[in-house]
């Protein structure tokens, strides 16, 4: 079933109106890469949709969370072989054209994981205040915890090596993978690489941050923060 | 048997009922026995404390608790503390079971959906 060595993995939530477009453009955009959608639960069309096209659709019964869903689709690249795993949102905020770019640096060696970012240089992205904030409290939080600058922590366009995969695989948040998953990579021994890429406003569906979690969000991932640097890894978590 | 106030009494004899409630609702298998256990314990130190009145003052005394109802609060705000405590461990727990399974599940459903196709079995995909 492995026909090339890189998946691009899509957690998907009630996404019928934008995924069928957002496979259409990976396919078109990379061709040397299969696809996986990652169904988190929906209640609409998504998995049927991508199914029609001939993507495999790994489905969970019930929602599990944005973080879950892209654990199951690393789980699913390491037990299938895969190189590298590309993690790509459904909702057409990510630019497939850009994957060359993101998977191009963990190919060649130069890092393990490519974070596709949206403030390295002005892009036509435009954040809302309260989330911009919080996005440099947490760049501000990375780098005291690992001294790594990244500017776009919570950027959900990234691509994976084959062990950090097989970390991600093991141990993952199960909600919101943003600074404290980059700390403890870091903490592993993994490096990153950020890459400017363009993000478009998002085209249909809605996102996966509520504003329940919005409220959550700053509490959870300080704490899981502090905690993956206080947590040692061992070693067969640890980078080889 | 010497009682110090009406609210010892009325806590001694709820906590005497709620142990009974508890081990009927064991009976009844609503109510495991390894969740019982706690409640049990608790329910019957607050039923000793209501009704000994000589250890709850010695224990009072001991504990430099000013008011001997205060102690009895004491000991069923802990044992409250320690059973929540207690399920947010296991709601913890079931949730990263509940994942897990939900996750090998996913997994599995693939699995089927593939060996089907391959058998070229009419209804494949169906979700």
């Amino acid at each position: 079933m492995v026909e090339h060595d890189v998946l691009v993995i899509i957690p998907a939530l009630d996404e019928e109106d934008s995924l069928p477009a957002t496979l259409e453009r990976v396919r078109r955009a990379a061709p040397w890469a299969d696809l996986l959608v990652v169904d988190d639960g929906s209640e609409d069309a998504t998995a049927e949709l991508a199914r029609a096209r001939g993507v495999p659709v790994l489905r969970h019964a019930v929602n599990l969370g944005v973080g879950a869903a892209l654990q199951t689709g690393f789980r699913y690249a390491v037990e299938r072989g895969y190189a590298i795993g590309v993690q790509l949102d459904a909702d057409g905020q990510h630019d497939p054209v850009e994957l060359e770019a993101l998977v191009d640096p963990v190919r060649q060696g130069r890092c393990d994981v490519t974070i596709g970012s949206r403030y390295i240089t002005r892009t036509a992205y435009r954040t809302p205040r309260l989330r911009r904030l919080g996005m440099l409290l947490f760049s501000a939080v990375v780098w005291l915890a690992v001294r790594q600058r990244i500017a776009d922590t919570t950027s959900g366009y990234r691509a994976y090596g084959r062990r950090a995969m097989e970390v991600c695989a093991r141990d993952f948040p199960r909600d919101f993978p943003d600074a404290p998953l980059l700390i403890a990579l870091a903490r592993r021994g993994f490096g990153f690489l950020e890459v400017p890429v363009q993000m478009r406003e998002r085209e249909a569906g809605r996102s996966f941050y509520t504003f329940g979690k919005s409220l959550y969000y700053p509490y959870k991932n300080m704490l899981a923060s502090l905690m993956a640097l206080l947590r040692t890894p061992t070693d067969e978590e640890r980078r080889p | 048997m010497v009682f110090l106030s009406r609210a010892q009494v009325v806590t001694a004899l709820a906590a005497v009922l709620l142990v009974l409630v508890v081990l009927d609702l064991v009976r009844r298998r609503r109510l495991s026995e390894e969740y019982s256990l706690l409640w049990v314990v608790s329910t019957v130190i607050v039923a000793i404390l209501g009704f000994s009145t000589p250890l709850l003052r010695a224990l009072t005394h001991a504990l430099g608790i000013l008011y001997e109802a205060s102690t009895v609060f004491f000991f069923g705000l802990g044992f409250a503390t320690a059973m929540l405590l207690f399920l947010s461990l296991k709601l913890s727990r079931l949730g990263t079971e509940h994942l897990i399974l939900t996750r090998e599940l996913a997994f599995l459903r693939l699995e089927v959906e593939r060996l089907r196709a391959a058998q070229g079995h009419p209804d494949r995909g169906n979700a």
